[in-house]
């Protein structure tokens, strides 16, 4: 089946103009808890991490439920589907209009991030540690993507996407178990351990190949039901 | 004869339903009516011809393209409004018009104005602001004005005040004026059918079970009443689909009328009192309480 780049490229920008708003609240809700954190007071700190963190759940969480789970519960995924797509068309743009919503946020927010804890008194040990955070939350919206886009069910979709962005807490706990990154996050200096880079590639990898699994088993499939 | 669309021996089934053995053809420029009942299998039919589903057995062509493999080439000269279908209420009429004008190389800016003059629907309004019925249009205004080849249509009329049924009728029966346009529409209002279809299919319980002329159709079938006993057996002749007693009277609905049946009624011992002819709704009703072929 031939990919209709044209149109893939139209419901990519009906899906930018649908979500653009939004998107620039959160951004604009992601640089205030930047500005906490560069504050570099420890309740400054906490205030920021946390509310950064719920930030960049809810813009996760919020292209895949607005384009996937409420199109299908309000019905206009029909109307979509009798547009001139194919499987393949409509799987390619979904994926890239999720991952456009989904990365203007993410890329904006982990660079305010990276240059917050460069450029402000924070230890620059942190660097590592939030790329380690974001890296997670690739991961976790990955992983939310491909179960939305493979279900019919609203319910399961909600499962995995809280289900995933959820062990976010047991994994920031896993990471305090590892000193190699634990005590880095004190230190004024970027410094990469063995543990971070293999934790950081990992998740890079993985959200890649779940994706990747994703995008094939769709692309295969001849008619929408 | 070139078809609109033809589908021979398609089966398609999902776990609590199951369209069986469907072979159907819609000759170009022709309008056909399917009716049926809830469930009865309409949607699915009308999927399968879009290609958004795909047929477990059998063969669907549509204007010249097999689906579901050439389902774009085919949806470039399809238009397709179903009942349970929605637009995006947080954008305008406007913005859908212009996503459909990039979309569709025929769409004509002109005939949606007047479409939406003639629907008085505001294209700067939000759609969530809107009632069903304008919504409808507006689905309606996206369909027609891409000029679509073949006009796929899901229960048009459904939920629809009088009011706005009427102007929906009203400009589908001038969409139909074009002669080279095929229109497919379902409904499970027989009064809709009637007004605009040329050729009619009644489906129910995922069976096809009767297809032809609506004139052949109105033709065929008559509402019989005679006075006399009920002869026993006569429920079995291939002609007549139903006969039941009232004292006296007996009213016999015949799906296959010709002139030798008064006379074959009387041998039996029926004098027949009146022959009338049978709205569709009637037809439709006795042909599916009957079960068999209409």
């Amino acid at each position: 089946m031939k990919l209709n780049l044209p149109l893939v490229r139209l419901l990519v920008v009906k899906d930018w103009q649908l979500f653009q708003k939004q998107l620039a609240t959160y951004v604009l809700a992601g640089i205030v808890a930047l500005c906490f954190l560069g504050l570099a007071e420890s309740w400054a700190f906490y205030v920021g991490s946390l509310m950064l963190l719920i930030v960049m759940v809810a813009a996760a969480c919020f292209s895949i439920s607005t384009s996937l789970v409420v199109e299908r519960k309000e019905q206009t995924l029909s109307f979509v589907m009798s547009l001139p797509v194919s499987p393949l068309d409509f799987t390619i743009s979904k994926l890239a209009g999720n991952l456009i919503t989904f990365a203007v946020p993410f890329v904006i927010l982990l660079g305010g991030t990276l240059a917050t804890v460069l450029l402000t008194p924070l230890p620059d040990g942190l660097f590592v540690y939030a790329l380690l955070i974001f890296a997670y939350i690739l991961f976790a919206f990955a992983i939310s993507l491909s179960v939305a886009m493979s279900v019919e069910s609203e319910g399961w979709a909600t499962f995995a996407m809280i289900g995933s962005m959820v062990l976010i807490n047991p994994y920031i706990m896993a990471l305090a178990q590892i000193p190699d990154i634990d005590q880095r996050t004190r230190v004024d200096a970027v410094v990469w351990t063995l543990p971070a880079v293999g934790i950081l590639i990992s998740l890079v990898v993985l959200s890649i190949a779940v994706l990747g699994a994703t995008t094939w088993f769709h692309a295969r499939k001849p008619a929408f039901n | 004869m070139s078809f609109a669309f033809s589908l021979n021996g398609v089966a398609k089934r999902y776990p609590h339903f199951e369209l069986q053995d469907i072979t159907l053809a819609l000759p170009e420029g022709q309008v056909m009516g399917l009716v049926g009942v809830n469930g009865a299998g309409k949607t699915t039919l009308l999927r399968l011809i879009t290609g958004i589903a795909a047929a477990d057995a059998g063969e669907v062509r549509v204007l010249g393209h097999r689906l579901p493999a050439e389902q774009v080439a085919a949806k470039r000269e399809i238009g397709f409004a179903s009942e349970d279908m929605r637009l995006y209420r947080t954008q305008t009429l406007r913005w859908h018009m212009d996503l459909m004008q990039q979309i569709y190389p025929a769409w004509s800016e002109d005939y949606a104005r007047e479409l939406a003059k003639r629907f008085d629907l505001r294209t700067d309004q939000a759609l969530g602001g809107c009632s069903h019925g304008q919504r409808v249009k507006a689905l309606l205004l996206l369909c027609l004005a891409r000029r679509p080849r073949l006009l796929l249509l899901d229960e048009p009329t459904t939920g629809l005040d009088p009011v706005a049924r009427i102007e929906v009728l009203e400009a589908l029966a001038d969409v139909l004026r074009d002669a080279g346009r095929s229109v497919l529409f379902s409904s499970h209002n027989t009064h809709d059918v009637e007004q605009l279809a040329d050729t009619i299919t009644f489906l129910h319980k995922g069976r096809l079970v009767a297809s032809a002329d609506r004139n052949e159709f109105i033709d065929r079938w008559r509402r019989i009443v005679c006075q006399g006993a009920l002869p026993s057996g006569l429920s079995a002749w291939p002609e007549i689909a139903s006969a039941r007693a009232n004292g006296s009277l007996v009213e016999i609905k015949a799906r296959a009328w010709n002139e030798s049946l008064p006379a074959r009624l009387a041998a039996e011992g029926l004098q027949v009192q009146r022959t009338d002819a049978m709205g569709l709704e009637d037809i439709f009703i006795t042909a599916v309480r009957s079960g068999g072929a209409a």
